[in-house]
């Protein structure tokens, strides 16, 4: 029995010792790396007063009150972009950033924009501005989700496979001339690319900016990062936060630009789509985006394979899972990714404020494009177009679809033009995708 | 200066980026057009019929069961 307890005891020692002489080596290694840091971890006896003291140094209380602090900003590409953040960056500017957060909370939980792109947004800007925390650097939970997917263009590219997976071609291929009113709503960026450059971007900023009028989140994070890389964190919120505004910023123009009888303008329904046409279709994109425009099959290409995955209709499977669990998984990190943009060192500077003009310009032009296309198309078909489904010609996927079948409510009761508006909508994702291929082909 | 020439630029880019987004969609618009119609000619059947076909036929022969049920039915109590 007592040999027994001995050679346990032993056992128990010598394992303690190798774990002792590793962890000793490996201090070395690391002392040998960071002299600096070393020598700090020496401890010395401090009185009761000293630990309250140093303790009060590394609360958020005192980090968001004192403003000579040193803190820097934290940045996913690590710690040689890091700066010093001057006082209100460090203060004032915080407490600003966290007010905003929670003005995006009640948005997304008691209006209900968007809450599944709002939530995680506003929730990665929160974890963004705490003081010390560094959670936007490079070993930071929101460094690493940005360099995971959104630094080198990956995560967009998944949701474009998502939304592909989702999107139900029919009502464009019922009605293929809508298709046009998705290019008409394009004008919103290249018009806002124009006022732009007036403001003073220069041109490749200016393009980047612009593709938040095609209100197409993934769109503007693909183009952002290749031109203007900087820019990217207030292009992305911008750009989402208008995708989550669409049912605020719509209808006031949709109902501007329309009389009460044109919006109460009853079209017929849809023909129904041979199964083929549905299966072809994303092939059909595909060849024509890769003669026209390879710069644009990233995006392209990805929202093709998620259609045609859905469309096969023997890999429900997987279609499934880009539809629901993957593109929400993405969903989140993208979410959080760009939440993390949201720190004031970043957020608040003077760029933001004309990022964000520029954004609604560019979004309202490509809204009154689309509806004044439709209105134009009106006149000149046989068959009734309600104008307001030009509105659906940006491509935020599906609600501004929901908004014109919701305005179109409105003016009449029971006229219900959601499918007539997918046809534009899509078609829209399509347009924008091929006007971020033309601006990269711009600038290689 | 720099800034009008920038201007003209961006005008460029906006005919060039319309034109192609314009361009790309009636490709499409077009494409999608002919497709219809060869699909409407070479497949005639599949899309209205092979949903329609067999659940008009089961509704049929249960309404023909159904009738011959009640005529046989009226038959016998005509013959009572």
């Amino acid at each position: 029995m007592k040999i027994k307890q001995i050679f346990i005891s032993l056992l128990f020692a010598m394992v303690a010792m190798t774990s002792m002489s590793y962890a000793t080596e490996h201090q070395d290694t690391t002392s040998v790396a960071t002299e600096e840091s070393s020598t700090k971890r020496v401890y010395e006896p401090k009185s009761l007063s000293e630990l309250a003291s140093s303790f009060w140094q590394t609360t958020g209380i005192n980090a968001l009150l004192d403003t000579h602090d040193g803190e820097t900003t934290a940045d996913p590409r690590g710690s040689a972009y890091e700066t010093e953040l001057n006082w209100f960056q460090s203060s004032l500017g915080r407490i600003i950033m966290i007010l905003i957060v929670f003005l995006l909370f009640y948005l997304a939980i008691a209006k209900g924009f968007e809450p599944l792109l709002l939530i995680p947004i506003a929730f990665g800007g929160l974890l963004a501005n705490i003081p010390l925390a560094n959670m936007g650097g490079e070993h930071g939970m929101l460094g690493i989700i940005y360099n995971m997917g959104i630094a080198n263009e990956f995560f967009p590219l998944l949701i474009f496979m998502g939304v592909g997976a989702m999107t139900d071609f029919g009502p464009l291929l019922a009605n293929p001339k809508t298709a046009l009113l998705g290019g008409a709503a394009q004008f919103g960026i290249f018009g806002s690319l124009v006022g732009a450059v007036m403001i003073g971007f220069d041109l490749q900023s200016a393009s980047a900016i612009s593709i938040i009028g095609g209100a197409d989140g993934p769109t503007s994070i693909f183009i952002a990062n290749r031109l203007a890389p900087e820019m990217l964190g207030a292009i992305a919120v911008a750009a989402y936060s208008y995708m989550a505004l669409v049912p605020v910023i719509q209808p006031p123009i949709m109902k501007a630009l329309t009389t009460k009888e044109e919006r109460r303008i009853v079209m017929k329904t849809l023909r129904p789509v041979h199964r083929l046409e549905k299966l072809i279709f994303p092939i059909l994109v595909l060849v024509l985006s890769i003669l026209v425009l390879p710069e644009s099959t990233p995006l392209i290409g990805a929202f093709a394979f998620g259609n045609f995955a859905k469309e096969s209709g023997v890999i429900d499977r997987l279609s499934d899972t880009m539809q629901n669990a993957l593109i929400n998984v993405v969903t989140i990190f993208l979410g959080m990714g760009v939440g993390s943009k949201l720190a004031a060192d970043k957020f608040l500077v003077l760029e933001t404020m004309g990022i964000m003009i520029i954004g609604l310009l560019a979004f309202s032009a490509g809204t009154a494009a689309g509806v004044i296309m439709a209105k134009i198309m009106n006149k000149f078909s046989d068959e009734p177009i309600n104008p307001l489904i030009g509105a659906a010609g940006v491509s935020a996927v599906p609600m501004s679809a929901r908004v014109v079948s919701k305005v179109g409510s409105e003016a009449k009761p029971g006229n219900i033009l959601l499918m007539h508006a997918m046809g534009p909508n899509v078609a829209g994702v399509i347009g924008s995708a091929v006007a971020a291929g033309v601006l990269l082909s711009i600038f290689k | 200066m720099a800034d009008v020439n920038n201007v003209v630029e961006a005008l460029k880019f906006m005919v060039l980026g319309m034109g192609v987004v314009y361009l790309f969609l009636y490709i499409l618009v077009v494409l999608v057009k002919v497709q219809a119609s060869l699909i409407a000619k070479y497949f005639p059947e599949n899309i209205p019929k092979i949903p329609t076909p067999p659940v008009g036929q089961t509704i049929d022969e249960d309404e023909n069961r159904r009738v011959a049920a009640i005529i046989a039915a009226v038959s016998e109590f005509r013959k009572k």
